[in-house]
Parts: C-alpha cells; sequence; structure tokens
C-alpha cells in the first residue's frame, strides 16, 4: 500500500534543525534503578503489616458496619426505611451510584485511554487508579441492587427465561445500565487483572526464594504460570492492549448510559442533551478528584515521591482543572438553554435550582466544581500537596452535590404544584451511604497490602534506565 | 547523499483567481436567484470555511497544551492556515450589512415585522422571540461576531508570531508562552464556537434548542480541520517539500485522530438525535420533522436522504476505512477519506442552514435546487481566499519550525515512542 515515507533524501531544512532547549521532565527521579523500584514496590507487600494498616482497616470495617446494618435493616423492614416520599421517589439510592459509578471512571481513564494516548506519566497511578475503579463498581452496586426491594429477585434484572414468562422493559436505560455496569467491571476486573500477571509472578519468585512457601503458592495460582517468556511478554501486551481498547468506549458508554437514565425522560432539568459528554466530563473529574485523594497519602506514607512525582501531581491537576472546566461550561450551557429555550418549566427547575429550597446544595456544587479546580491554574498551588488534597476531596463532595442537585431539585418541584415536597434522607440512608465509604477503604486496604500498588515492569520501561539512548542500569 | 533539487514556491495567484472567480459568480447569484439564496450560499461556505479555521486552532492549541512531540511537523502548516481568519472577518462584513441594511433576509428574527411559518403572527409578536430579544437581537449579533472574530484573530496571531519568532532566534519562551495561550485560548474558543454557531445557525430557527448544539459544532471543526491537515501534509509530500520529514507515523496519529472524532461526532450527533427522538416533545422534533417528513404536497422530503447520507457517509462510512490500518499510512488513500470528510462536514452544515429557508408552504427549501450552484461557488471563492492566506503565510516561514524544542521528537517519531 505506498512505500514507507520517510525513505526518501532528507531536505535541506533538515540541516537547520537546531532545537532549543526545553528537556522532558523525569518519570522517576534520582535515578532510580529496576532494583530499586522492585525493593519499594515489593517491599511494601513483603514488609510487615504497619500499626496504622490496622488502625485503618479497624476503622473501615467499623465504618462499612454502617452499610451492612442499613441493608439488613431494609431487607428486613422494606424500600420505605429510606426517605423517599411523593414526589422525590429517587434520591440518595440513585445518587449515590451515579458518585460512586462516576469515581470508577478515572481508573479505566488512566489505564485504558491513557495507554492509548501514549502517555507515559500514567504509569505510576494506573494500578491503584484500576483497584479504586473496581471497589467503586462494587459500591455504587449496592444502591439499584438493593433498590429492587426484594434482593432475592433481583436476577429478574437479567433477561433469564423464567416460569412466569416476565421480561424485562429492554426501552428502560435502567435495564441498559445492568448491562453497561456489568460489562464494565466484568472488563476493569479482567484489565486490573491482565496487568497484575506479571507483578504477581514476581511476587511469587520472591516469596519462593524467602522460603514463605504458602505464600508464593497463592501469588503463583494467581500468576497462571508467569515466567516473562518472550512469548509471554509478548502475549500480555497484546492483551493489554486489546483490553485497552475495548474499555475506552465502553467507559464512554457507561456513563452515557448512567445521563440517559434522566435525559430520556420529560421532566426539566433532566431532558437536555448535552448530557451524555457532560456526564463523562463530570465522571473523569470526580474520579480524578478521588485518585489525588487516595494517592498523595499513599505517596506520603509510603514515600514513593521518586516515583509519583510533582510532574505526576501536576498532569492531575490539570486534568482535573480541565474536566471540571468542562462541566463548568455544562452548567452554563444548560442554564443558557433554560432561557434560550424559553419553556416556562425548564427555566423554573434552573432558576428553582440556584435560588429555591436547595441553593444552598446548587451553590455548593458550583463551588466545588466550578471554582476548586480553578485553583490549580497556579503553580503554587499544585506544588502544595497538602492543598491539592484539600481542594481533590472537595471535587469529591461537589460532584456528589452534583447528583443530588440534578436529581432531587427536579422531583420535588415537578409539574404538579400540589405534590411538591422538600426530600430529606433517612438515617437508614444516610448510615449506608457512609458505610459504603468504609466499603470502599476496607477493600483498598485490602489491595495496597497485599498486592503491588504499582506495575513494576510499566514504571520500569519510563526510566532513564530502560532509555536505550540513555545511562544503564546498575 | 546527493541534495534534492530546490523546490518551486507554490503559486499564490491561481488560488486568489479561484476566490475571486467564485466570489465573482456568487455575486452573479444574487442577481439570478435573488439576494436569499446568495446570502444563504455566502453563510454556508463562511460557516464551512471558518469550521475548518477554528478546528485549525483548537489543534494548535492542543499541541501546546499537551506538550505534544510528535505533531511539531504538522503544527507548522495550521499555523500558516490560521493566517485566513482575518480575512474571513472581512468576507463576513457582507452578511453584518445585510443584517443592518435587509434585516429578517437571512435570520427572520432580526425584524419584527417577519411573519412566522405558522402564519399566526409576526416575529414581534411571538412571545418565544420576545422572551429570548435580550440576546437576539442585531446588536447583540453584530458585537458577539465582531468579539469572536477578535478572539480567533487574536490568538491566530500570538502563535503565529512566537512560532515564527523562534524559527530566528530559538529561544524556549516562545513556547512556554504559546502555552499559555493555549490554556487561556481554549475555554475562550470553546464558548465563542458555541456561540457563534448558536447566532449564525440555531438561530435560523429560533424556536428550536438544543444544549448539544455547540459540541456538535465542535465535532465537526475538529473533523474537517484533521481531514484538511491530511490533505495539506500529503500535498507537501507529494510536491517533495515533505519528503524525509513525514513518516509512516505521522499518517498514522493523524488516521488516529480522524477516527476519533468521527465517534466523536456520531456519538454527539447520535445523542442529540436519540435524546429528541426519544422525548418526543413537539417544540424539538419540529427541527427534525422538518427534515424527515414529507412536504405539504405529500412529495418525499430531499433532506431525509441527505439526513440517511449523513448517518452512512459521515459515520460508518469513515468509520470502517479508518479502522484499517494500511489506509491510514496510505498516502494515497488517506487524503481521499479526508477529502470526503470535508465535503460531508459542507453537507452537514447545509443540513443545518438550508432547511430553516422556507417555501410559502411552510416546506423547507430542497437540497437540490439551482441556488446550490451559488453555494459551490461561495465555497469555491471563500476557499481560494483561505488557500491564498495559507500559501501566502507558507512563502514566508521555514518549512517546519526548525528550533521547536520537540522538533527532534517529531522528525524521529515512530512507533516504538510508545510505552
Amino acid at each position: 500500500m505506498g512505500a514507507h515515507l520517510a525513505d526518501h533524501p532528507a531536505p535541506a531544512i533538515l540541516a537547520e534543525v537546531q532545537p532549543a532547549s526545553l528537556p522532558r521532565k523525569e518519570l522517576v527521579h534520582h535515578g532510580r534503578d529496576f532494583h530499586w523500584i522492585t525493593e519499594k514496590i515489593c517491599g511494601i507487600v513483603e514488609g510487615p503489616t504497619p500499626t496504622w494498616w490496622w488502625w485503618c482497616f479497624g476503622v473501615a470495617a467499623f465504618v462499612a458496619s454502617f452499610t451492612v446494618a442499613g441493608l439488613t435493616y431494609l431487607v428486613g423492614t422494606g424500600v420505605g426505611v429510606w426517605g423517599h416520599a411523593n414526589p422525590v421517589n429517587w434520591a440518595w439510592d440513585i445518587v449515590n451510584f451515579v458518585f460512586w459509578i462516576g469515581i470508577g471512571h478515572a481508573g479505566t481513564l488512566i489505564s485504558a485511554i491513557l495507554c492509548l494516548l501514549r502517555q507515559k506519566w500514567r504509569t505510576s497511578i494506573n494500578r491503584a487508579s484500576e483497584a479504586m475503579t473496581i471497589f467503586a463498581v462494587a459500591c455504587a452496586a449496592i444502591f439499584p441492587v438493593f433498590h429492587v426491594g426484594r434482593i432475592w429477585m433481583a436476577w429478574y434484572l437479567f433477561p433469564i427465561p423464567n416460569s412466569n414468562y416476565i421480561w424485562q422493559n429492554f426501552r428502560s436505560p435502567l435495564e441498559w445500565d445492568v448491562f453497561a455496569v456489568s460489562t464494565y467491571g466484568t472488563v476493569s476486573v479482567l484489565f486490573w487483572y491482565i496487568g497484575l500477571i506479571p507483578d504477581l509472578g514476581t511476587l511469587r519468585d520472591r516469596f519462593f526464594t524467602v522460603g514463605r512457601i504458602w505464600r508464593a503458592r497463592i501469588y503463583g495460582f494467581f500468576a497462571m504460570g508467569w515466567r516473562g517468556s518472550n512469548r509471554h511478554w509478548s502475549n500480555y501486551e497484546m492483551a493489554y492492549l486489546i483490553l485497552a481498547g475495548i474499555s475506552t468506549p465502553l467507559v464512554l458508554s457507561v456513563h452515557t448510559i448512567v445521563s440517559f437514565d434522566f435525559a430520556v425522560s420529560l421532566l426539566p432539568g433532566w431532558h437536555t442533551t448535552i448530557f451524555p459528554p457532560y456526564f463523562v466530563a463530570g465522571a473523569i473529574f470526580s474520579g480524578f478528584g478521588m485518585v489525588m485523594t487516595l494517592m498523595l497519602p499513599l505517596r506520603a506514607i509510603f514515600r514513593l515521591e521518586d516515583l509519583i512525582t510533582q510532574y505526576h501531581i501536576d498532569n492531575m491537576c490539570k486534568i482535573t482543572l480541565a474536566t471540571g472546566t468542562m462541566v463548568g461550561y455544562a452548567y452554563s450551557i444548560e442554564f443558557f438553554i433554560a432561557w434560550y429555550g424559553s419553556n416556562p418549566y425548564e427555566g423554573f427547575a434552573f432558576i428553582n435550582r440556584a435560588f429555591g429550597h436547595y441553593a444552598w446544595a446548587y451553590w455548593i456544587m458550583v463551588t466545588c466544581n466550578v471554582i476548586t479546580p480553578q485553583f490549580f491554574w497556579f503553580k503554587a498551588v499544585r506544588q502544595n500537596t497538602t492543598l491539592v488534597w484539600c481542594l481533590a476531596i472537595m471535587v469529591n463532595v461537589g460532584m456528589w452535590f452534583e447528583r443530588f442537585v440534578i436529581i432531587v431539585t427536579s422531583l420535588a418541584r415537578d409539574f404538579l404544584p400540589s405534590s411538591w415536597g422538600y426530600y430529606s434522607p433517612s438515617v437508614v440512608e444516610i448510615f449506608t451511604f457512609f458505610g459504603t465509604f468504609g466499603v470502599f477503604s476496607f477493600l483498598f486496604l485490602l489491595f495496597i497490602r497485599f498486592v503491588p500498588i504499582m506495575p513494576m515492569s510499566e514504571v520500569k520501561a519510563v526510566t532513564a534506565a530502560a532509555d536505550p539512548h540513555g545511562p544503564h542500569p546498575h | 547523499m546527493s541534495a534534492p533539487a530546490p523546490i518551486a514556491a507554490p503559486r499564490t495567484g491561481t488560488a486568489l483567481g479561484i476566490g475571486a472567480a467564485g466570489i465573482a459568480l456568487t455575486a452573479v447569484g444574487v442577481f439570478v436567484s435573488g439576494l436569499e439564496k446568495a446570502a444563504t450560499s455566502w453563510l454556508i461556505a463562511l460557516t464551512f470555511w471558518i469550521g475548518i479555521g477554528i478546528g485549525m486552532l483548537l489543534l494548535v492549541m492542543i499541541h501546546h497544551i499537551f506538550d505534544a512531540g510528535w505533531s511539531t511537523v504538522i503544527r507548522r502548516q495550521y499555523e500558516h492556515a490560521l493566517a485566513a481568519f482575518k480575512w474571513l472577518a472581512l468576507l463576513f462584513v457582507p452578511l453584518l450589512l445585510l443584517a443592518w441594511l435587509q434585516p429578517g433576509l437571512i435570520w427572520g428574527w432580526m425584524n419584527l415585522a417577519t411573519p412566522l411559518h405558522d402564519g399566526h403572527g409576526t416575529v414581534g409578536t411571538d412571545v418565544l422571540y420576545l422572551k429570548k430579544s435580550g440576546f437576539l437581537n442585531r446588536d447583540m449579533f453584530t458585537g458577539c461576531t465582531a468579539a469572536f472574530f477578535g478572539i480567533w484573530i487574536g490568538l491566530s496571531y500570538f502563535f503565529r508570531r512566537n512560532s515564527f519568532s523562534q524559527d530566528g532566534d530559538g529561544d524556549v519562551k516562545w513556547t512556554l508562552s504559546n502555552r499559555k495561550f493555549a490554556a487561556a485560548g481554549l475555554p475562550l474558543t470553546a464558548l465563542s464556537l458555541t456561540f457563534a454557531i448558536i447566532f449564525w445557525v440555531k438561530s435560523l430557527e429560533y424556536h428550536w434548542f438544543s444544549t448539544m448544539y455547540g459540541v456538535w459544532f465542535f465535532a465537526g471543526c475538529m473533523r474537517a480541520a484533521l481531514s484538511t491537515g491530511v490533505i495539506i501534509m500529503v500535498w507537501l509530500w507529494n510536491r517533495g517539500d515533505y519528503r524525509g520529514i513525514l513518516n509512516n507515523n505521522h499518517l498514522h496519529c493523524i488516521g488516529q485522530l480522524m477516527l476519533s472524532f468521527t465517534v466523536f461526532w456520531a456519538y454527539v450527533t447520535f445523542s442529540q438525535y436519540f435524546l429528541i427522538w426519544n422525548a418526543n416533545v413537539p417544540e424539538e422534533t419540529f427541527w427534525y420533522n422538518l427534515r424527515e417528513m414529507n412536504n405539504s404536497d405529500g412529495q418525499p422530503n430531499q433532506w431525509k436522504w441527505v439526513g440517511l447520507t449523513l448517518l452512512f457517509g459521515h459515520f460508518f462510512l469513515p468509520f470502517l476505512l479508518l479502522l484499517w490500518y494500511p489506509l491510514k499510512l496510505s498516502k494515497k488513500w488517506i487524503p481521499r477519506v479526508g477529502a470526503w470528510i470535508i465535503f460531508i462536514f459542507f453537507l452537514d452544515l447545509c443540513y443545518n442552514i438550508m432547511p430553516a429557508f422556507k417555501d410559502h408552504h411552510g416546506d423547507p427549501e430542497p437540497f437540490l435546487q439551482p441556488g446550490l450552484l451559488w453555494t459551490l461557488a461561495a465555497t469555491a471563492g471563500i476557499g481560494g481566499v483561505c488557500v491564498w492566506a495559507y500559501l501566502r503565510s507558507f512563502a514566508t516561514t521555514k518549512l517546519i519550525p526548525i528550533r521547536d524544542p520537540r522538533i527532534v521528537e517529531s522528525l524521529t517519531h515512530h512507533e516504538a515512542n510508545a510505552p
């Protein structure tokens, strides 16, 4: 199909090429070599369990028990224990579902989309972000599954032939959610696991060497016979690339379908065409907020400054700034078109959001999601990790409020003024949601204790030592 | 290796001649088909070329904000193309003059006496207009249009100045300055392109609204700019300028971006269509009904077939072609796919603009009509001016940014760069 385009004499202009000096930032500081990276990452798993870990684990388990208690009470009593009442029959359950699903998106973005875009800086944060995705999806799934009420009938969500010939409503985006989220969860687990295999093989060998046979066997089981041969690496790279290719449209489709949950309706404030890309941008925004919330403490605790450098933090801040600004664009366009469209109901929905009973929630949302990320314009802010962490927390808070504002304000002031109401969550709802942070932390703590938190081979590949034109490894 | 023979500079006169001829032919259209038809043609052609320009401006800014390496040799051609903005602003003046001298001729809301299509009253008595008259009025239209061009011309000026200056002194400050302009310019351009398309195109049917419209235009601009870019690259390669500079991996990356934005365009367009179709609210569906349903005489509406052409021609065909790895590397086929995408972008704009003009039955003007000739003439005319502006800039600077900090990365761009 045509000759290689570069097989031609070099033009005279090439003799004039004399680039200005602007070196690229190092992705691994202090010239850390392959051995140091292996020892550092494996050391977290191999070393004795730190005291702080036990304390955190205990607190996480305690907080998670709130979800267990809340759900047990709900199953034993009925969905009525949640604060839903006409006209707000959908509130914290769907808010929390969308909140957690959105958080998961940054993991796939970092592992899949940044991989396809050849962004090498992703290597230090992709493993933990992927784990975050899986745990966030698990937290998200709790809410719709338990919202069905009779949890033992939840399998009806899947189109399995049954004796009553009951079929799902395939026209409902909630049913699309079932397929989208379950596919997303499955592919995310596969993607995460495929990336883990070489590192599990490393841990197996290291545990075997020091005589910790049971650990070696467990890691060996999950390493699936990894030997690091050329053939294994070739298959691994191809599998990783294919999964990245599959995950990319999948991650976009999942939050698009989540946005359809609202946009296909006729409710003012929900039915707007920009919802799909707006929800995707918001999901990435919230996901990066959570990545920074998790990675910055890990960086400090495990002294990972040489692997998660200021450059990584800068990039995460800038993506948060970009996606936060996109979300701000969507808020503005929604508000503008609500006015421009001249539909009184649509106009009222937005005026009500900003100045009605839930105005406090709206302005928290705007402050956290639009104003907060603007601080990331400033280098001094990005270089202050404590401040970055606080701003990331605000992003998390803001994105929860975004979903609350969208869902509750539109329902609480629907077409019938006679049915207007004010939604307040019940204690059971608050307990259940609060507990999901414990569930998430519980799983994440297990992850950092038993799984290498960074893909060692990928991190090594971006060091100066791996560059054939750079210094050689020691 | 023997030194290659010097390559003659491209001739700018031909492009300017085509531009003048196209503009003159469009002027003839005023006398043959009337001012409204010629002005509509002018609007379509201008939006088309401005869209390509905006896409190129965005690509330059995206290059800088990402500190991209591979696209440095390509960026220079986009910078040349940005020279067209000031001429496009000048070519927009006739539409502004029409807005003031013949209000309501193109944008019906500019004349309160314009009758509504349903025959009930005029724009001045239309509550839907009166509510948005604070935004849709001639002063705002004129002021905002001037501001949009001010933003695009201003940004283009700084990006071009900084890049060309660096060829001379090799100072890295120009790169850092461009990065800052890109950071500020991206949100400004996003807002300006959104409101430009609302003013110029969406307001042709001012009853209709869609929050996705700005995103739709953004997707189209990016596709058209990438496609124009790939045609320029292969043209320069065929001339000999880019031999030894452009390699297969540059083409592969541009092809991947073309594929990505093909999917993005489909995603945006489908989402808009699907959400409006599914909700089935008359205040939104009328826009699509006008383009899909039979005319009042029961005859099929031509726009239905244009819509289907967009579906298959703007998504499925380029999507399937661009999935094919060898095609992305083929200097024979990739510019053809690019040309097709540019043509369909033009068709997409026709689909959005032309049906807004209706006959006395309230049916949209058909697509295939003698007036289409003036649209093609205007497109060729404005295109000639844009190409002339590009070639004039091309002749004045280095072929590639020789002192750019990432120029070597770009010249040695190969797939092994992947992690």
